[in-house]
């Protein structure tokens, strides 16, 4: 909570003074604030730094209206403050710190840590803070002087938005020493949020008013203790508060240490203030809801756990990992893969080096530069539709990229490479391969519909690429063939989110950012429509029709369009899957409705 | 009728105050009936003051979680204060002819007073206070609407000469402002509720979600059935979604994976953490929330359905309140040491606890009643430092090496504290409501067994069991039970539990009691507190060496909190055999020892055995101060204080096993953080001990008897060295937090609940959502309406918009009224809203997947994904914005699926997330 508490008392000599005050400090940061994008939140880093900064020079110089200097300085000066003197040399502690002070000089202040929320309550006579001294100076003379509740005893609430708000409480503590037999105290909650000041007025009034009923409560008792004492109690007490009798006259206040006959009271008031802050902070709490992860999230992450798994297996039998290795689905594991064979190609090929970085494909519009836009468009088709893509290379770096590009049209789920491999897999093993370019591929496959090939030929160094790639000179070195067994027919319209991707690559006054964004947009889209589709077929096991229907009303009749859900619904999250799975074996959820 | 306003005063203020604003309730929880509300506004000289730009207007995000975490900072006082606005709570009584020059016109003072007269039942009372306080900004914001109308009363009624009709028009005037105050706000408290916003009541009952999504969508399908023919309910959905947008941050993609229920949308952890490091206003947010016043520009929006088919507007609220979403807020009771889940209104009162509790020798049973109030003043954990600065300490180096009898550290307290019969007759509970004295910790060392105990009961519990014999069955089954099942009553036993703890110690280590009814009377005001217990307690700490010796021994309270663990803790202690005893009553000794010298002898002599444990203990940390806190940190893993425990039973209590207690708790409480108990201690201790250890006497705090002068000015300078950085802090005497526990009530009076209204006799102004017959009222106030809700916003920050989506089902028009535009139509309330193709295709996909007869909850996770989906759209339009390049709209249709009916739906989204959108729309 965003307070300060403080107990203030009206000291007959000194008026209004601060006696003890507990402030809050929090980590300068929660993790994960945000992306300290704002310049807002720069400047308050900035601001607090110097804050710090000034609150240790304030300490040094000390504007404590000479309290802190005085508290330095034992000798003459004290005689000058509220303070009983220890001439008896009666030797309990609360004689030593009078009326207008709480800690005893040179006390460095207590200060309690709250492990989980890293908060830490500071307890000093004052605020080391410059401005916060004043703010509380001055609601501390507002608290007992001006803005009191009728009958001097109870809750007020004054404050404005330069000084911050005040909840202020007085209240007296009976002192068989005082005029009137009475100090009069005040404890107040300083906060700039006047709204959540209110809002808690309610917990303040009942906590600070169970601090003020003990307080009173020992103070009476000491007081009675001191009016009324029994004759052997009264003999005892005049040897105790001897030094009181005789500085009556001057009215010198006693502290509230004496006044309660608490020696702890200070520990015990920051151990309360601080509890109040914490209990009154926490008092409130609000559940937010967050949106669900999408699924390629959730596919990523239950990758991440499988491969966390199998090289933990891994370690356990050596021979299973040769077997796995290839099968890997892309991730650190393959791409480590993947780099192998790119290094040894590399070195092998010192004649044909080149910077590395430049034979790549960028982004999907790079490629369909590249390719070409009817090239492009059948190998999207297969792609999206999840039939095997198999690149023929000497570059696997060439070859990575161009995965690297293409699978970002697919969902996380439904992409499995084989970045580079020295024989043929078999397309239920990946959807993408990468092969040198000496590897045979079956004739089943090369005439299959279900499986695009692209080649890339060094080309002579004469026939530049037209595609306005002139930069691009490693890529332009290189022929691309596409082909496949049965070509798409150029009248078929393919499936919607092809078309859509098209338009959007088409385009250039769209930036990468934006075709980037437009495909997690058409990608989640379709998902959307394969989680409905999984649910009506899978989990319901709805019949034709109905399926026909529920196809019309997602807009995906068209068959390309059934396809490319049938496919993409392979990539669907284990979490959702099982989570529509379990939910229809529960009772309540399969009750029919109406 | 739980209120009345009953009167007004104006007050002419006169004296030459400074306040801008203030607010004084006197309150009347316990006796009188009137609940009386005065507002002082009144001001010298805050004139104009430059607004402090806001961080609303400031170009961060504005997420939930930005939101909180600027309003977090903006309230600071960490590091001085932020200047912020100054709310003009001045009457400005200048004519308009001088108020061009501010600084020549006198000022007068002028306040108003509210009273508010409660009926006399206790309950209504408290409701209509709960209310008050909670839904303060909308008094506030009433308060301020009063203000101007005496304002312009006053203004106005100059103008009329003669004084008798002066008089008379001003107060007309005022009475009529008063009657409108009084009647908001009457309505504001009592008009119906919608009893279970959908939104609400899905994100806490997960019990009957089904039938609450099969109920929420048979309704939603019928409405887009029945009145979408038009488009009206896709146009009021519009609406609903570009202006109430609390909603995206609800459907925002996380990318941490659900914890459970694919459907149930998880809570928002980073949020989470802000709320508890970085404390913020909840109920502010919410109303926030719900006036969808977290886009860029800030725009503050109610939603009215006007209506005369009484049934189908309440059809359109209700399904509306699906789509209208805020924060659910729960309040949480924090105790500490354990006190009371209910009762909490009760300020001081105390508690009476009754327990059936088995005799020790004899097989019966007698009632122990304990009276007890919980004390306000927490007991500080002492600081080690303040054993440290007393002489003792190196005698008791001397003493314990050579391993001699604990009493000759316990007999000091004998010979220097003076007992007293009376003393000894109840101790007990003098040591309990000394708060703050010495004897302080033990409470908190109480708790700390408990959570030993709880950790442990449940695995170790039949080890522990069978190694003492003699352990009755029924406490063995208690212990496992309450531990189990009764978990979350915890607190209430803690609070039962800890006022009796020293009596049946005592009573176990002596002479079992005659008496079968044993009254603990304890409260704060104790009848011990008197000179002697005074003068005891300054003798008390002379010895303060053996409270930092018992520090470490206290550590092996656990076992003896195991035993703790039934509802009644005195059943299973009292039947302990004594070879159990031995090592239960073993912690128990420093409090007694505190209290009674003697208890402690006899207990010193009569069982042998534990003294040599607590001889061991207490010899170890004073062979060497700086083992203890690596011992401290050892004892972390849940683990150890279980083995701790079995070597305890073998009577080895050896020093290693041994900590100090607060490093003690904080380890225990770091190991426990099950239910709601939130561990408080500090690791951090340890370390500052350790250093304690290394420089003792530096810090005796209250110490002062100790202290010489030299000390006093040496750790002043220390402090006063002008130190970098916070490093200083780790000067203060660090003091450990009391341990607390939370309980949670959901059903806290918050705006959700209350501002979510249903068929209204009339218009309201505060509310985000209601409906109403006819638009009569609302015609008349509405633009007044958005201009003070602009002028004085309730979410204490400046916002740029007010406004408020008509929705009217007898004309099937739904229409946006606004504080910017004036609408030039007189015939219309505000501008029509353009039916978004998104929200069109979303209701219609809906209704068919309903048709086709899948699941309301599959139904409901389709929508929620697709209002995703609308969210990731925004992102392409504000990545789209971001670039220089534009293209036609209906390029952006075609490519981006992005039409134009849907872009202001979708920057409103954008909005949200990126700020920047609605600079560059601009």
């Amino acid at each position: 909570m965003n307070a300060i508490v403080a107990l203030c008392h009206f000291c007959e000599l000194h008026g209004p003074r601060t006696l003890f005050c507990t402030e809050v400090l929090h980590a300068p940061l929660p993790q994960g604030a945000g992306n300290g994008d704002s310049p807002g939140q720069g400047e308050q880093a900035e601001e607090e730094e110097g804050g710090i900064q000034m609150s240790s020079r304030i300490r040094a110089h000390s504007p404590a209206e000479g309290a802190s200097a005085e508290s330095s300085s034992p000798g003459p000066k004290k005689s000058d403050m509220c303070e009983a003197s220890d001439s008896q040399g009666v030797g309990d502690v609360s004689f030593l710190t009078g009326g207008c002070r709480s800690l005893a000089a040179g006390h460095p202040g207590y200060i309690s840590h709250d492990k989980e929320t890293s908060i830490k309550y500071v307890s000093h006579q004052h605020p080391n803070h410059p401005q916060l001294f004043s703010i509380v100076r001055q609601a501390c003379v507002r608290s007992l002087s001006c803005e009191v509740c009728p009958g001097r005893e109870g809750p007020i609430f004054f404050g404005d938005e330069q000084h911050g708000f005040v909840f202020s409480h007085t209240f007296f503590i009976k002192d068989s020493l005082a005029r009137g037999f009475q100090r009069w105290y005040s404890i107040i909650a300083i906060m700039m949020d006047r709204i959540y000041l209110i809002n808690s007025w309610p917990f303040l009034l009942g906590k600070i008013r169970g601090i003020i009923d003990e307080l009173q409560g020992k103070a009476l008792k000491v007081f009675e203790a001191e009016q009324f004492g029994c004759p052997q109690r009264a003999q005892r007490m005049n040897t105790a508060f001897t030094p009181f009798l005789h500085q009556r006259n001057g009215n010198a206040a006693r502290s509230l240490t004496s006044l309660t006959s608490d020696d702890n009271l200070w520990a015990c008031l920051h151990t309360s203030f601080a509890w109040l802050l914490k209990a009154c902070g926490s008092r409130l709490t609000e559940k937010l809801l967050e949106g669900a992860p999408t699924e390629d999230t959730l596919v990523q992450m239950e990758k991440l756990a499988d491969l966390e798994e199998e090289s933990e297996s891994w370690d356990n039998s050596e021979a299973e990992e040769e077997e796995k290795a290839p099968v890997l689905p892309e991730g650190a594991g393959g791409r480590e893969l993947a780099k192998c064979p790119t290094e040894s190609s590399l070195l092998s090929d010192c004649a044909n080096w080149q910077p590395r970085k430049l034979s790549v494909f960028k982004s999907l519009r790079h490629m369909r530069q590249v390719l070409g836009a009817p090239s492009f468009r059948m190998l999207a088709w297969h792609v999206l539709m999840g039939n095997q893509v198999i690149w023929k290379s000497r570059d696997a770096d060439l070859v990575h990229s161009a995965f690297e590009v293409l699978r970002t049209m697919l969902p996380v789920g439904c992409v499995r490479i084989i970045p580079y491999s020295n024989q043929y897999e078999e397309a239920y093993r990946c959807n993408f391969l990468g092969l040198s370019p000496h590897v045979q591929i079956p004739s089943h496959v090369l005439s299959s519909e279900f499986a695009v090939v692209v080649e890339a030929h060094t080309a002579p160094r004469s026939s530049l690429h037209p595609a306005g790639c002139e930069d691009d000179q490693s890529l332009s070195k290189y022929e691309f063939v596409v082909t496949s067994g049965s070509p798409v027919a150029a009248d078929r319209v393919g499936p919607t989110i092809l078309n859509k991707m098209e338009a959007a690559l088409t385009n250039q006054n769209l930036s990468v950012g934006v075709v980037d964004q437009c495909l997690v947009c058409l990608k989640e889209e379709w998902m959307n429509k394969v989680k409905v589709l999984f649910k009506f077929t899978k989990v319901d096991s709805r019949p034709k029709e109905d399926t026909q229907k529920l196809l019309s009303i997602l807009g995906a009749s068209e068959e390309d369009n059934v396809k490319l859900l049938k496919f993409w619904m392979t990539g669907l999250s284990k979490t959702y899957k099982s989570h529509l799975m379990s939910t229809v074996r529960s009772p309540t959820a399969s009750e029919p409705r109406n | 009728m739980p209120f009345h306003v009953i009167s007004m005063s104006i007050v002419y203020y006169v004296s030459l105050g400074t306040y801008d604003f203030v607010y004084l309730h006197e309150d009347s929880f316990t006796s009188t009936l009137n609940f009386q509300l005065f507002f002082l506004i009144a001001s010298l000289s805050s004139l104009l003051i430059t607004p402090f730009p806001s961080p609303s207007s400031s170009t961060s995000s504005s997420s939930s979680y930005q939101r909180r975490w600027l309003r977090s900072q903006t309230t600071s006082l960490e590091n001085g204060i932020i200047p912020r606005r100054s709310t003009d709570e001045t009457f400005s009584l200048a004519e308009e002819t001088c108020s061009s020059n501010p600084a020549i016109v006198r000022r007068k003072k002028i306040a108003i007073s509210i009273i508010f007269s409660l009926c006399e039942k206790e309950e209504a009372q408290r409701n209509f206070q709960d209310f008050f306080f909670s839904h303060f900004p909308l008094f506030e914001s009433h308060m301020n609407r009063l203000k101007s109308a005496i304002e312009k009363a006053m203004i106005s009624c100059r103008k009329i000469a003669e004084s008798s009709l002066r008089v008379q028009f001003y107060v007309s005037r005022l009475m009529e402002a008063l009657g409108e105050f009084r009647g908001t706000i009457w309505n504001l408290y009592s008009v119906p509720r919608i009893a279970e916003p959908v939104w609400l009541t899905m994100m806490s009952s997960t019990l009957e979600k089904t039938q609450l999504c099969q109920r929420f969508l048979k309704e939603f399908t019928l409405l887009i059935e029945q009145i979408n023919k038009n488009q009206f309910f896709a146009a009021l959905l519009t609406a609903v979604l570009t202006y109430h947008l609390a909603w995206v941050p609800t459907v925002m993609p996380v990318d941490h994976p659900p914890i459970r229920a694919f459907s149930e949308k998880r809570t928002s952890q980073s949020v989470n953490t802000l709320a508890k490091t970085h404390p913020y206003n909840p109920l502010w947010a919410q109303l926030g929330d719900l006036y969808g016043a977290i886009g860029s520009p800030v725009r503050l929006t109610r939603t009215v359905v006007v209506g005369k088919q009484k049934d189908l507007v309440q059809r359109i609220l209700y399904v509306l309140t699906y789509f209208l979403r805020c924060s659910e807020l729960q309040e949480n009771q924090l105790t500490w040491s354990g006190s009371h889940g209910e009762g909490d209104q009760v300020l001081n009162g105390s508690s009476i606890t009754t327990a059936l509790e088995r005799g020790e020798v004899e097989e019966s049973e007698y009632v122990v009643v304990t009276v007890r109030s919980e004390p306000a003043l927490l007991p500080p954990l002492l600081p080690p430092s303040m054993a440290e600065g007393r002489s003792p300490r190196p005698e008791g180096l001397d003493v314990s090496p050579e391993g001699s009898d604990i009493r000759d550290l316990c007999s000091k307290p004998d010979k220097e504290g003076h007992r007293r019969p009376e003393q000894s007759s109840q101790a007990c509970s003098m040591g309990f409501q000394e708060a703050g004295s010495d004897s302080s910790w033990k409470p908190q060392g109480t708790f700390c067994g408990e959570e030993g105990s709880e950790k442990e009961v449940p695995r170790d519990s039949s080890s522990r069991l069978s190694s003492c014999e003699g352990l009755g069955a029924g406490a063995k089954v208690s212990q496992q039970t309450v531990s189990e099942e009764l978990k979350g009553e915890m607190p209430r036993k803690l609070t039962d539990r800890s006022p009796a703890w020293p009596c049946p110690d005592r009573h176990s280590w002596e002479k079992p009691p005659l008496e079968k009814v044993t009254f603990q009377i304890g409260s704060s005001v104790s009848p011990e507190s008197d000179l002697e217990s005074r003068t005891k307690k300054m003798e008390k700490r002379l010895s303060a060496c053996r409270q930092y010796l018992e520090l470490p021994c206290h550590p092996s309270a656990k076992p003896g909190m195991d035993s703790d663990m039934p509802q009644d803790p005195q059943v299973s202690r009292c039947s302990f055999t004594p070879g159990f005893q031995n090592n239960v009553h073993c912690p128990q000794s420093p409090s007694c020892e505190r209290d009674e010298g003697e208890s402690e002898r006899d207990f010193a002599t009569d069982r042998g055995m534990k003294t040599e444990a607590v001889a061991d203990a207490a010899g170890q940390p004073d062979q060497s101060a700086d083992s203890l806190a690596p011992e401290g940190r050892a004892a972390g893993a849940g683990t150890r204080p279980l083995e701790e425990t079995r070597r305890l039973h073998l009577k080895a209590a050896e020093g290693p096993l041994m900590q100090p207690v607060p490093s003690r708790c904080a380890q225990q409480a770091s190991g426990f953080s099950g239910t709601a108990d939130v561990p408080c201690g500090d690791a951090d201790r340890k370390a500052s001990f350790r250093m304690e250890g290394d420089i003792p006497r530096n810090e005796s705090s209250d110490s002062a008897l100790g202290d010489s002068d030299e000390e006093a000015c040496a750790s002043a300078s220390l402090n006063l060295e002008p130190s970098d950085d916070r490093t200083e802090g780790s000067l203060e005497v660090e003091l450990p937090l009391p341990r607390s526990q939370s309980i949670s009530n959901p059903n806290v009076r918050n705006f959700g609940r209350s501002l979510l209204a249903g068929y209204c006799p009339t218009y309201m102004p505060d509310l985000v959502l209601h409906g109403t017959s006819s638009d009569e009222k609302l015609k008349q106030c509405l633009v007044a309406d958005l201009v003070h809700t602009v002028h004085h916003p309730v979410l204490d920050e400046p916002i740029a918009e007010a406004v408020c989506i008509i929705a009217d089902t007898d004309k099937w028009s739904v229409q946006v009224a606004t504080s910017q535009r004036k609408v030039t139509d007189s015939m219309k309330l505000g501008q029509d809203v353009l039916v978004s193709s998104q929200v069109s295709s979303l209701l219609h996909s809906i209704l068919q997947l309903y048709k086709l007869h899948l699941p309301a909850d599959f139904c409901i996770m389709h929508l929620e994904d697709r209002l995703q989906e609308m969210y990731l759209k925004s992102k392409m339009l504000s990545e789209y914005l971001r670039g220089h390049t534009r293209v036609h709209v209906k390029e952006l249709g075609v490519v981006l699926g992005i039409e134009s009916n849907d872009l202001p739906l979708l920057t409103a989204i954008a909005s949200t997330h990126s700020p920047y959108v609605a600079q560059i729309l601009l």
